[in-house]
């Protein structure tokens, strides 16, 4: 059997330095019985300083979670709610049995991107 | 990773091959290279070979060599004896008994017969995984023809009362068949005073090679198997097929070395598994799966029900365990043997199994489990948090 995991999924997996929490940030959060993800985000005129994640799941999921919030700091907050987990999916060459899990991580961002407090700002956003 | 940098703690699924193994086996590729079939000088080399290593293994075993049938490993024993012994006795009776925390070996035999008309009565074990003779004596009926139990279990180190269990099938006159895959040259086994019938074995879980196992076979009426291979008259027609020579040496070479360590092997399992223990008593949460006091000191199983197995194998690394469930397989469905203990599914997704060998070491017991506390700790450290009540 091929090892199941690339080099990136080993190393995102290891050392995932947008684990964690952010305080007074909105947060996103999806599930299912054997997977949990949730995502947090700041702010600041209409886009997006920091993030950060929290799962339970696979070692795939737990890598595009940190891969996810790298690649969206910095982005316009309206990126948040249009998240697409494609493009993960790809690079991280995730199985296609796991999809559903990867699609848990684009539910979670979506929601977090619908929420009052980020609603707020991506107004902002459209107004610069 | 190369091998240098990785534990090994997955002897459950396989040993490395013993030296002194190794060095037999390679002289008796050198020297005892004919067909063991053939009629000349040459082939009495490789006959005398192969009746050396049936007494060595007949010798671990407590049995008359004669009784021993060579196999490519437990799965064709298993299958052999399964359905060789169901076939032989249909017509006296179509029920069968075992359960379902037997290895796939077993389970997918007899689900075979079932879709070929045999009756099976899966019986459930208790919280510990220990099946309760009196349970077996309720299950068996008049038309009962074969019980098959494990001896170890694989995944838990569970060890079933075979004496006890086997007791309640002589009474019957009901053939039990052992699968003992995990058992032999690991804890003392007298088949002369077990009542078993048929007992599968395979090398390669006692430092010896691949590829090869046996299948005892009791010389007692009534305790016979019909073929599952035709083609040739080896081994009394039971199993035909040229004999391979050298993993047959390696096999009663691998028998003899455990019957001369058993006791040591197991004084060591022993300390291994209480320093591996003392260092993930801090784990909260923590379930041992199976008999925590009276199991083979060899594997332990180990769950935690809030963390996903997958990544708990992965954060492992480099110990090299196994996971409670299929987590690889595309239906992540947790193990069935833990499902069986009663197991949540959330418990049995978050199960690993550790297995020690001759070669692990205290210090490597330890690193382990302080290991297995980090890894935890570190997956449930980027968990979501549960949400206040």
């Amino acid at each position: 059997m091929s090892d199941p995991y690339s080099s990136e999924v080993r190393a995102l997996f290891r050392a995932p330095a947008h684990a964690g929490d952010l305080e007074a940030a909105a947060t996103g959060e999806a599930g299912d019985r054997d997977a949990r993800v949730s995502v947090a985000a700041r702010l600041e005129a209409g886009r997006i300083v920091a993030m950060r994640f929290r799962a339970r799941g696979c070692p795939h999921l737990i890598a595009a979670a940190e891969a996810a919030c790298a690649a969206l700091e910095g982005k316009n907050a309206v990126e948040l709610r249009e998240f697409s987990a494609d493009g993960i999916r790809d690079r991280l060459a995730v199985p296609a049995e796991k999809t559903g899990r990867i699609l848990l991580l684009e539910d979670a961002i979506r929601a977090l991107g619908r929420q009052p407090d980020g609603t707020h700002d991506l107004e902002s956003s459209r107004e610069d | 990773m190369n091998a240098s940098e990785l534990l090994y703690l997955d002897y459950a699924a396989s040993t490395p091959v013993d030296s002194g193994v190794a060095a037999v086996m390679q002289r008796c590729r050198e020297t005892a290279y004919a067909n063991p079939s053939s009629n000349h000088a040459a082939a009495r080399l490789a006959q005398a070979a192969i009746a050396r290593a049936a007494g060595q293994l007949a010798a671990l075993l407590n049995v008359e060599p004669q009784t021993l049938v060579f196999t490519s490993g437990a799965t064709e024993s298993d299958n052999l004896a399964i359905a060789g012994a169901a076939r032989y006795r249909a017509e006296r009776g179509r029920h069968l008994i075992t359960m379902p925390t037997e290895h796939k070996a077993v389970t997918d035999v007899f689900a075979a017969l079932e879709r070929a008309g045999f009756s099976v009565t899966w019986l459930a074990p208790g919280p510990k995984g220990l099946l309760d003779p009196a349970d077996l004596a309720a299950a068996i009926r008049d038309d009962t023809q074969l019980v098959s139990i494990m001896y170890v279990n694989n995944e838990t180190g569970v060890i079933q009362d075979i004496a006890a269990l086997g007791g309640v099938c002589r009474e019957r006159d009901v053939l039990f068949h052992v699968d003992a895959a995990q058992a032999v040259g690991k804890i003392p086994i007298d088949l002369s005073a077990l009542p078993v019938d048929l007992l599968s074995l395979t090398g390669h879980k006692f430092y010896g090679p691949k590829g090869i196992g046996a299948l005892y076979i009791a010389d007692r009426p009534g305790c016979h198997v019909e073929p599952l291979l035709f083609g040739g008259g080896q081994q009394s027609r039971i199993r035909p097929g040229t004999l391979p020579t050298e993993l047959i040496a390696g096999l009663g070479e691998a028998a003899a070395v455990a019957a001369a360590r058993i006791d040591s092997d197991l004084a060591h399992l022993r300390a291994l598994r209480g320093a591996f223990e003392a260092g993930i008593d801090a784990v909260e949460g923590r379930v041992v799966n199976g008999d925590a006091v009276g199991g083979f000191p060899g594997i332990l199983n180990v769950s935690v029900a809030d963390i996903d197995g997958e990544s708990l194998l992965l954060a492992l690394e480099p110990l090299c365990v196994a996971t409670g469930s299929a987590c690889n397989s595309k239906t992540q469905e947790p193990s069935y043997v833990l499902r069986a203990l009663g197991r949540s599914d959330a418990e049995a997704q978050g199960a690993i199994r550790f297995s020690f060998g001759r070669q692990t070491t205290l210090e490597e017991a330890r690193f382990a489990a302080d290991h297995y506390r980090r890894a935890v700790a570190f997956l449930r450290g980027i968990a979501p948090r549960e949400p206040a009540r």
